[in-house]
């Protein structure tokens, strides 16, 4: 039995129809940069996310970039951020001028509040954590520690859409808060696309000039800026498939449920509390001999992925930096250990069943 | 006796996006086979798309980008262009060019543009200093800079050139596409170019495989394989799903580009009689410029476009006020007279719509309108 990672023939037998309908009323209006459609997908997101600012851009590595810009974040600066995550988080930092600094990470892979203390410097100017796989950092006491400091936050929540933590939604403790609509996304566009949301209007303020030149009109430049606008055309379709994104959470959390309930004593999963609704954009076990377990379900028609074998720490781009192993011991145990299964959903229950068997054959 | 404000009704406008996918269901059909394969980043239709366009031009590589603004950009970050650097290009030009300097951390340095509104080669070398890293021209308007001169000059200078070419798809010296000049060129795809897409789309052509590779890996966070990232760098992917529409739409390419010059010769042959009270720039008949804007000076600049647009032309201003004049330039410390042409156009110019899906009654009205205004 075949159990593909991601299903785009799945996602698109659902909308069939609907969405090259969207396509067709779009395309017919004649505009497709910015205009009605980003404003309305703007104001159902913050909505979403309980702001009262959302920005479209171009993909979420800009709204990293330009949140950072937009919060004050200088060159010369530090961001301390986790480095366990996608090469965007701390790129977008590198990409602001500033030096990514990094913190380990807790043993459910999100940044570790009580190493922050250690990281910190005099040009330290903001933290940036990571949501990473969809669940929400220990916001509380990251944010605490940065007000005590007069640091500011912005979460990287690309992989977080929908979640929440204590119920409040990921994107609402920060400064600042960047989500990604990359197509493997839970809630995703047909290319490259992405937002900040913020409650500060002059954050949201800036945002709209970085996006779009430094343009306060057509015939007025205010400061030299990008383009990295969310496409008409993108947000029409994240509009349409923003109905369905209670929906796929809940599907995401039923599957993430199956795996707890029967790889319980098998592997390590993540756990989920309550009062939380992790998002599950990522479901990662931690496992022994992973590679071997990666093959093993190969074999068996399971695609899996590791969300990432190579700590960025480790990466050349951050030689610079002088990273090195043995760095952030608990990120480096995670990347010999992590393996995300198939979570999507349009799983078939059939297909759950059939991963699960495998990992124990594997393990038995 | 007939004047245009008998006919209040014939809107010419300015976006002709409704007439161009008029005939949208060819595209929708191969969007709904790309939705299907969920090949939505950097995939086929969008390798095809840089062979095609760099074929068209005669080019050897393109790199499909997030936008005109980061193929521009992109192109300095390629030459290592940063903080300390200066950049030198056109002070008449669309807010991008300097953006797109400025954002890589150097300083631009605006030199004045000539009758053409291209930069004027003769003050170049005037704005060189030794922190000057690279020139970037741009074929303002679809007109082609002045690029032999430019190349000899750079060549003595010892700079590396990048051309702004998004505003001049197959424009040409000699036959030599504008964009195959320099080390590369940045095109946009905007939905108001000549080659467009469904939203923000742009591409680098470029001779060198090095340049090529560098492009690659900056449009894509520096992923030389999905776990190793050799430099920290961008997102700036052209979409695969503009990439769908530019090869749809790349095939008319020269319809596109050779209506938009009869257009304007249409207009050219009007205007040129009103001696004295319309100027229009020189034409070369060795320079393909295609007219992504039709651009002329008059002096009452304010009242005729009041006028035209009273009777239904949509005619617009690129731009009253130049970039060095703008609160964004405020650190350069420029002041009214550092670039007497670029000013005097700014005043005077006016351009009108020239795109492919004009209609003939609605070239005779634009004409009609400009002649009344002056009788």
């Amino acid at each position: 039995m075949k159990v593909p990672y991601v299903d785009f023939s799945g996602q698109y037998a659902a909308e069939r129809g609907g969405l090259l309908r969207e396509l067709d009323r779009v395309m017919g209006q004649g505009e497709y940069i910015l205009g009605r459609d980003v404003e309305d997908f703007e104001k159902k997101f913050a909505r979403l996310c309980r702001v009262r600012h959302a920005v479209g851009v171009a993909n979420a590595t800009d709204a990293l970039t330009l949140a950072l810009k937009a919060v004050g974040v200088r060159p010369g600066d530090e961001v301390i951020t986790a480095p366990n995550s996608f090469i965007a988080s701390a790129g977008a930092i590198a990409q602001a001028g500033a030096i990514p600094v990094f913190v380990d990470v807790k043993p459910d892979q999100l940044m570790d509040p009580s190493k922050l203390q250690r990281a910190l410097t005099r040009r330290t100017k903001a933290i940036l954590p990571v949501h990473l796989t969809g669940k929400v950092c220990d916001m509380e006491a990251i944010v605490r520690f940065a007000r005590r400091r007069k640091l500011k936050v912005v979460e990287d929540a690309a992989q977080a859409v929908g979640a929440l933590r204590g119920g409040r939604a990921a994107g609402s403790f920060g400064d600042a808060a960047c989500f990604s609509f990359h197509p493997l996304k839970n809630l995703n566009a047909a290319g490259d696309a992405g937002a900040v949301v913020t409650n500060d209007a002059a954050v949201a303020e800036k945002l709209r000039l970085l996006r779009n030149h430094g343009l306060v009109s057509r015939n007025e430049v205010a400061f030299w800026g990008y383009n990295s606008r969310l496409d008409t055309l993108q947000a029409a379709i994240l509009g349409y498939r923003l109905k369905g994104l209670a929906g796929v959470t809940a599907a995401r959390r039923r599957n993430a449920a199956a795996y707890r309930k029967g790889l319980a004593g098998v592997v390590e999963c993540p756990s989920d509390e309550k009062g939380s609704r992790d998002a599950y954009h990522l479901f990662v076990i931690q496992a022994d001999r992973r590679d071997d377990l990666r093959a093993f379900l190969k074999a068996r028609g399971i695609s899996t992925a590791v969300h990432y074998p190579t700590p960025i720490h480790l990466q050349p781009a951050a030689r610079s930096l002088g990273g090195k192993a043995g760095d952030f011991p608990e990120c480096e145990r995670q990347s010999r250990r992590i393996l995300s299964l198939p979570i999507h959903q349009y799983l078939q229950p059939r297909q759950l069943a059939h991963v699960i068997a495998s990992i124990k054959e594997f393990y038995r | 006796m007939k004047t245009a404000a008998d006919k209040p009704f014939l809107k010419v406008r300015y976006s002709y996006l409704e007439r161009q996918f008029a005939e949208i269901d060819p595209i929708l059909e191969q969007i709904r086979a790309l939705v299907k394969s969920g090949d939505f980043t950097l995939g086929k239709p969008v390798v095809e798309f840089e062979e095609r366009f760099a074929s068209l031009l005669g080019a050897k590589y393109g790199v499909g980008v997030g936008s005109g603004t980061d193929a521009l950009f992109l192109s300095l970050k390629a030459l290592g262009i940063g903080p300390g650097d200066e950049v030198i290009t056109a002070a008449n030009t669309f807010v991008a060019t300097a953006g797109a300097i400025e954002t890589t951390g150097a300083k631009v340095v605006f030199v004045d543009c000539d009758e053409k509104s291209v930069i004027d080669v003769s003050k170049i070398e005037a704005a060189v200093t030794p922190r000057t890293k690279a020139l970037l021209p741009v074929h303002w308007a679809g007109q082609p800079a002045a690029m032999p001169k430019i190349m000899e000059l750079a060549g003595r200078l010892g700079l590396p050139v990048v051309e702004d070419a998004c505003q001049a798809i197959d424009a040409a010296i000699d036959g030599k596409r504008c964009g195959t000049f320099g080390i590369s060129g940045g095109f946009s795809l905007h939905p108001l170019k000549n080659l467009n897409v469904w939203g923000d789309g742009g591409v680098i052509i470029t001779d060198s495989e090095k340049t090529r590779d560098t492009l690659r890996l900056l449009r894509n966070h520096g992923m030389s394989t999905r776990d190793t990232y050799a430099f920290y760098a961008f997102n700036s992917r052209l979409d695969s799903l503009q990439a769908v529409v530019g090869n749809h739409l790349i095939k008319d390419t020269q319809w596109i580009t050779d209506t938009r010059i009869k257009n304007a010769q249409r207009l050219d042959a009007a205007l040129s009689k009103l001696t004295g009270k319309v100027t229009l720039s020189p034409r070369s008949p060795r320079e393909r410029h295609v007219y992504h804007l039709y651009q002329f000076f008059v002096e009452d600049r304010d009242a005729l476009l009041a006028f035209l647009k009273a009777r239904g032309v949509d005619a617009k201003v690129h731009y009253p006020v130049p970039l060095p004049f703008q609160p964004a330039s405020k650190h350069l410390g420029h002041k009214p007279g550092d670039f007497p042409v670029t000013e005097s156009q700014a005043r005077r110019t006016i351009t009108l719509p020239v795109h492919q899906h004009l209609t003939e009654a609605e070239l005779a009205h634009m004409i009609f309108c400009v002649e009344d205004f002056y009788s």
